[in-house]
């Protein structure tokens, strides 16, 4: 590089380093985090408008609308789509042909045009930025396929107890009484990403995750931690994409009101991914809340590390709402010497089923909180 | 103005610049008085008062933390790469690994304000910034915050069509420069780096030689001395105790196996990230990688990264001369260059 453009090129990237820093704020992590999910809601208003009333109009296996079209193919959810009122929202608007996308975009039918009414955006906004409203239960979205995913196996021992007690072992054995529990149900298909000691690499966790129609992902550890007396119980779950990302994908939908291929998927990409993280939390939480108060009658030093978001790469590459939970510590030698009973093993099984459940039953909860949400949205406009 | 208060008004404004390379293994601190040092990143307390009169000391850092593991609640506040929120602990290990670094480079009496600029693993980066910043009011004047590859990439001034590979403990650091401040999309992270293979050869040499006794510790050394990918430069031999004598054993194969573990995933994150660039830059970024971190040294990597990624296109892979003090070196590189107006004090 000639000595002026590294000059140039220094100069830009310095003032580049200097504005990264003045992003980080003084507030906590958590609360830029809270922040960064409302920005995240806020900036889904519009697609979800956009969205729900293109997808209104394009009849197919996403649209929302119940009873408008009929069911080409099997579909994936096990609830009944919740009672909003669709049809009222959409009589406010005005259908009119969009002006002709450019020739290399057309790849159906023009769309028609969606002029959006500030009034209703607002109400939106009040639907999406209320914590008792989810996107699961906007969309209706339930529970069939839950996968369960023994940590380690095989070649991989995942962590050893002092007395040789394998980590791999362990949470197969919780895992495979937990898909017990969960299918006597009769609800859910529940599958397993192993049932046996078999060595299984992260890609294909998630390869297996994303290619059998996964609703729930549920990923079971057991920590190793260097203070041999602790004991901790923790549940992960995967964080938002980056503020970067939210930010340009904004930039494109701020460009018209004409909805093309390319603006169509990055919006389902994004409400896929403030979906996932809603729902993912949300397990995240029911089934810490289950195992740390249940697992407090065993061993009352045990500390809850409560929720954590965490880079995990398996938490990351599967499309469903995700959790990884480790269950406790194995280099504690007492919390070894109980995990080497069948009967704690079946009482953990017990614990994450009771967090599972209360998050699906939460689930239904939260349609019947939507729809009071939509009545009081209803009689404001009105 | 007399010459006294002048001096007095002088020392006032006496600053030390320093770049530290926050990593998952180790951390390293540069400074602008030409004094460069390096600790493993352990951080140990006293597990008791016994403990404390044992240890001699209320903290201890690296290799000293380590040789007295038994006696210490020891942390590696970045494993992973990332500081595990919310646990307290890990976060005041952090701000005592600062302490000591600084304390490295900078003798009690001298009472400077400190300029910082702290490299940390990606991952870390994206994180735990409000946490780091935290760690580091107490010692710092200003601090600035940057990623690991990228403070390495402006070190050497790879700093437009270049891609930086960082191997480190917990993570792999991928960094694609372009002129500019790397964005998220130009960086990746990959989980299986150091610290995996240390675990991989762990497994192998227990099934191989169930009667040896050895440790984690001794297998990360062995990788230390020994690693390599591809062709063995020679027959690698080690002595571990078996029910208490010195045995030599032969770890070749396992060294081989445990190292090249990490490989697939390190090629294909390079492949997507130079794949999603625009592509009338691939070439030029393919012809301009550098390796850097620990990982960096294992043998034979450079050649194999090179052939396996040059079916793509020619391709050229450099590894910094000192992969050790690399981040901190461009740490201080940045601290150095770093415009008055863009020091804000904490």
């Amino acid at each position: 590089m000639a000595n002026a453009d590294s000059k140039r090129v220094k100069s830009v990237i310095l003032q580049g380093v200097y504005e990264e820093n003045l992003k980080i704020g003084a507030g906590s992590s958590a609360s830029v985090r809270r922040r960064a999910i409302l920005r995240h809601r806020r900036t889904a208003v519009p697609v979800l408008l956009i969205l729900l009333v293109s997808l209104a109009l394009v009849p197919g296996r996403f649209s929302p609308l119940p009873d408008r079209t009929p069911a080409a193919e099997p579909s994936a959810l096990a609830e009944p789509a919740p009672m909003l009122p669709w049809p009222d929202i959409l009589s406010g608007y005005t259908h009119a042909p969009l002006a002709p996308p450019p020739a290399e975009k057309i790849v159906s039918a023009p769309l028609p045009a969606v002029p959006l009414d500030a009034g209703r955006l607002l109400d939106y906004d009040l639907l999406l930025n209320s914590d008792s409203v989810r996107l699961s239960a906007v969309f209706g979205l339930g529970v069939q396929t839950i996968v369960i995913d023994p940590g380690h196996g095989g070649k991989d021992p995942g962590a050893i107890g002092s007395r040789g007690t394998m980590e791999k072992d362990i949470v197969l054995d919780i895992a495979l009484r937990l898909r017990d529990r969960l299918q006597q149900s009769g609800n859910y298909r529940v599958l397993m990403t192993r049932d046996d000691d078999t060595f299984l690499s992260l890609a294909e966790r998630v390869r297996f995750a994303n290619t059998h129609d996964t609703d729930l992902f549920i990923s079971l550890h057991i920590n190793a931690l260097p203070q041999k007396e602790s004991n901790v119980t923790e549940t992960y779950y995967f964080g938002p994409p980056s503020d970067l990302y939210t930010l340009r994908l904004a930039e494109q939908e701020n460009r018209g009101s004409d909805i093309q291929t390319g603006d169509f998927r990055n919006m389902i990409r994004k409400i896929g991914d403030l979906l996932k993280e809603q729902e993912s939390a949300t397990l995240a939480a029911t089934i810490q809340q289950s195992l740390f108060s249940n697992m407090q009658k065993y061993d009352k030093k045990i500390s809850d590390a409560g929720t954590k978001i965490a880079p995990f790469v398996v938490l990351l590459g599967v499309d469903a709402p995700s959790v990884l939970v480790e269950i406790s510590c194995i280099t504690k030698q007492e919390e070894e010497l109980s995990l080497g009973t069948e009967s704690y093993r079946d009482q953990i099984s017990l614990f994450l089923q009771q967090g599972i459940t209360r998050y699906l039953s939460q689930r239904h909860i939260q349609v019947v909180k939507g729809e009071k949400n939509d009545k009081e949205i209803g009689n404001k406009s009105g | 103005m007399t010459k006294k208060s002048a001096t007095k008004a002088a020392e006032k404004n006496k600053k030390l610049l320093v770049g530290i390379d926050l990593g998952t293994s180790r951390s390293a601190i540069a400074a602008d008085n030409g004094k460069r040092k390096w600790v493993e990143s352990y951080v140990g307390w006293p597990r008791d008062f016994i403990a404390r009169k044992v240890v001699g000391k209320p903290v201890l850092f690296g290799e000293e933390a380590v040789a007295h593991r038994l006696s210490l609640d020891i942390y590696r506040p970045l494993k992973n790469g990332v500081i595990k929120e919310g646990t307290a602990r890990d976060e005041e290990a952090v701000k005592e690994l600062i302490r000591h670094l600084l304390s490295l480079v900078r003798p009690e009496s001298d009472d400077s304000r400190v300029r910082a600029v702290v490299g940390v693993p990606a991952e870390s980066f994206k994180v735990n910034k409000v946490a780091l910043k935290k760690a580091v009011a107490e010692f710092a004047e200003s601090l600035l915050v940057v990623s690991e590859p990228f403070a390495v990439a402006y070190g050497v001034e790879a700093l437009d069509n270049a891609m930086v590979i960082d191997i480190g403990a917990g993570t792999v650091d991928f960094c694609i420069m372009h002129g500019t401040v790397p964005a998220e999309e130009d960086q990746r992270t990959v989980l299986t780096a150091g610290d995996y293979i240390d675990q991989q050869l762990e497994s192998f040499l227990r099934e191989r030689y169930p009667e040896a006794d050895f440790t984690l510790n001794m297998v990360r050394r062995f990788k230390e001395e020994h690693s390599f990918v591809g062709e063995p430069p020679e027959e690698v031999k080690v002595e571990i105790p078996v029910e208490g004598k010195s045995t030599l054993h032969d770890i070749t194969d396992e060294m081989q196996r445990a190292c090249e573990s990490i490989l697939p995933a390190i090629v294909e994150t390079t492949l997507e990230l130079i794949a999603k660039f625009d592509p009338e830059y691939q070439d030029a970024i393919r012809e301009n990688i550098i390796l850097a971190g620990g990982g960096s040294q294992i043998r034979g990597l450079a050649d194999y990264l090179e052939k396996t990624i040059g079916e793509y296109g020619p391709t050229t892979i450099k590894t910094v001369e000192d992969p050790l003090f690399g981040g901190a070196d461009g740490a201080l590189a940045l601290a150095c260059e770093m415009p008055e107006e863009y020091w804000t004090e904490l």
